[in-house]
């Protein structure tokens, strides 16, 4: 069964935005056209700047559609332990704004009348096992501390689970359909004037004394401001030595029964699922969708992908009468140190370049909240948030671990970038198989498709030069290092990459490259900007 | 005494290594990283060591520091052009290579003459 996202194939009207043509000059230009860079436009237009977002692909189409629509205040890293990596004034502030950014969505929705399936339910978290308990209550305590209502409760009613050990709930909370919803703000947005442009991608930025330049693939933006809303910043930026990369699984199914339940579930014992139902195409309830099953991007430690797919599948088997699956997904979020979201001004020196990224599987809420402090903050507007998402606050002793754990993690890729042991010949590759090769002295990602045609790129990240796996799900070739992801001919889907993978040509009889006369590995025109 | 003799041993796999980097520049080829990133450590061991034995007192190979400490300039100037995509410079790296050796040479002079 092929990916793909629900909220894709159930948009039917999907706006188009002209790519850019020539140089234009605006206060500020976003980068990415996700639910962080059109509620950034959103607000800024709002206060009467020139804005332009430049999104590669659609708008809407990054990780905000293809990720599970649910909106809430808790958080995946849990706000107890954000209370101890940082503190507990921090993990109110986080809490505190989720809520402001869920009420937020939902004026947008009524306000410009974005057809998005906006409801309002709870959210439950319960657990079957004894080690979690505490995790449940702390997590009730933490929420009750920051002034917001949650309580214990001793039946997950939808469900009614036998042997529960602790449950939660929080009213209140809500689904939408997040692709809709991106496009109707979009929508709203250009008619007040902003400039939206897709198929525009990002090149190069500079920030310079009193202005910012973008070079993109149409032409050059001279602004004010920039806002880096790519998810992760593109090109080589710091952020990217904390904010690790991995990739979840969603697999959406109808019932036999039609009695899918209005709630947002955590099931969190030894593995973690959320159970969540959405509405194809009015606000009845039509689909159920079970997500879980992460792993560090481009390591998955299943050959088979579909091994992350299928015990989605057998999870939702075992506790609902399901009558098919209709479909499968897997996305992108990005860690941080301390599990709170960076968000604000780039670095220390920076004036004009703001970041937002870190946001977890949690980043429809923490998008919108990135949307509402960064227009606040390049408006010069105050706002009580910018404390707790300091992007330039650095590693923290408390967070020193998870530090030392990732950057190993990505020292171990490097050294797999061994000039031994890998498979050499194009015919040890099957149809509808990827696999990296040495041939020439140049590591190759090569694919062979059902047709018997070779598919040949670069196997070396262009961001910061990991070599690249397959992924036999997506089929995709994914970066072990930084989460850079590409697509059979190269071209970068998502990550901090901004270049696509060289293409090479083999010459089929000798099994060697052919000399194309292009730049020879580690040349190009456009290097990773330092961001 | 013994010290110098594992900073030699240090210095003699990273020469090795870096010779092997060194064909991948020439045709320019991108390094394999695990290559790299081994020559880059086992250097900076030998220097580690090199300068332990220097503090020690006595008689000492400051010529071969000092050309090591230049060569590891360079590598660490390379380091960072090859991961943010920039092209390395052919001569850079055969220069980076050369320092070495001459360090490596006088280290070897002084140890066993
Ligand atoms: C499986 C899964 C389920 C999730 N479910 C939920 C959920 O239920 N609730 C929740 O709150 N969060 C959820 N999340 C998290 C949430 O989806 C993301 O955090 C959020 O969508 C991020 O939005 P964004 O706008 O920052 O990024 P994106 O939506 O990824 O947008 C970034 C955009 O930048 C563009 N771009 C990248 N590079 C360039 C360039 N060089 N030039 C121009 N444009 C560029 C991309 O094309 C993309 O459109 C989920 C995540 C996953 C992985």
């Amino acid at each position: 069964m092929e990916t793909q996202s629900f909220w894709e194939a159930t948009t039917p009207h999907r706006p188009e935005f002209p790519a850019l043509d020539g140089n234009i000059d605006v206060d500020v230009a976003i980068i990415g056209g996700g639910i962080t860079g059109i509620t950034t436009a959103l607000q800024l237009t709002n206060a009467g700047k020139k804005v332009a977002v430049l999104e590669a692909r659609r708008v809407g189409g990054g990780t905000t559609g293809w990720s599970t629509g649910n909106l809430y205040v808790p958080v995946g890293f849990y706000l107890h332990n954000i209370a101890r990596s940082r503190n507990q004034e921090v993990a109110s502030t986080v809490a505190r704004a989720r809520y402001a950014a869920l009420d937020y969505i939902e004026q947008q929705t009524r306000e410009k009348n974005i057809d998005c399936h906006f409801s309002r339910r709870p959210w439950y978290f319960f657990t079957q096992e004894d080690n979690m308990v505490s995790t449940v209550e702390k997590e009730v305590e933490t929420l009750q501390k920051a002034g917001l209502r949650a309580d214990l409760v001793n039946d997950v009613p939808p469900l009614h689970l036998p042997e529960l050990k602790r449950a939660a709930k929080m009213d209140g909370q809500a689904r939408f359909h997040p692709l809709r919803y991106v496009l109707g703000l979009a929508t709203a947005v250009a008619q007040q004037g902003c400039q939206i442009y897709e198929h525009t991608t990002v090149l190069d930025l500079k920030e310079k004394e009193d202005h910012c330049l973008l070079v993109t693939s149409h032409g050059v933006v001279t602004c004010r401001q920039v806002v880096i809303a790519t998810h992760i910043p593109i090109g080589i930026h710091s952020v990217q030595t904390v904010a690790a990369p991995y990739r979840s699984y969603v697999v959406a199914m109808r019932l036999k029964s039609g009695a899918y339940p209005d709630a947002y579930f955590w099931h969190n014992d030894k593995t973690h699922h959320a159970i969540t139902t959405h509405s194809s195409t009015s606000m009845e309830l039509d689909m159920l969708m079970i997500a879980g099953n992460h792993h560090k991007t481009g390591q998955a430690s299943h050959q088979e992908y579909q091994h992350y797919f299928n015990e989605l599948e057998a999870y939702a088997r075992k506790h609902f009468d399901v009558a098919s699956v209709e479909f499968r997904w897997s996305a992108q979020h990005y860690r941080s140190g301390d599990g709170v979201p960076y968000i604000g001004l780039t670095h220390k020196s920076a004036k004009r370049t703001y970041i937002a990224t870190g946001f977890y599987a949690d980043g429809l809420t923490y998008g919108t909240i990135a949307g509402i402090q960064l227009a606040d903050m390049i408006t010069g507007r105050g706002n009580s948030w910018i404390g707790a998402f300091d992007a330039t606050r650095g590693t923290n002793l408390a967070t020193a671990g998870s530090f030392i754990k990732e950057n190993l993690n990505v020292a171990a890729q490097y050294l797999k970038d061994f000039p031994v042991g890998k498979a050499s010949h194009f015919s040890d590759i099957k149809a509808g198989e990827g696999k990296t090769i040495e041939v020439d002295a140049e590591k190759l990602a090569v694919y062979r498709d059902e047709q018997n045609q070779l598919h040949v790129c670069s196997a070396v990240c262009t961001h910061m030069k990991c070599i690249v796996n397959f992924n036999n799900a997506e089929k995709t070739w994914d970066c072990p290092c930084h989460g850079s992801r590409f697509m059979l001919d190269g071209s970068v889907i998502e990550g901090p990459a901004i270049l696509n993978l060289e293409r090479k040509q083999v010459d089929p009889q000798t099994e060697h490259l052919i000399n194309t006369g292009g730049h020879t590995s580690g040349e190009r025109e456009i290097n990773n900007p330092i961001t | 005494m013994e010290i110098i003799y594992a900073s030699i041993g240090f210095f003699a796999l990273a020469a090795l290594l870096g010779m092997y980097l060194l064909t991948f520049v020439l045709r320019g080829k991108e390094t394999p990283k695990a290559i790299v990133f081994t020559h880059g450590p086992m250097a900076v061991i030998g220097v580690v060591l090199l300068i332990i034995y220097i503090l020690k007192g006595g008689p000492n190979p400051w010529e071969s520091l000092v050309l090591f400490a230049l060569a590891a300039v360079g590598g660490v100037y390379m380091l960072y052009r090859d991961l943010t995509g920039r092209p390395i410079p052919k001569a850079l790296a055969v220069g980076h290579g050369l320092l070495a050796v001459c360090g490596f040479v006088l280290l070897l002079v002084f140890a066993f003459s």
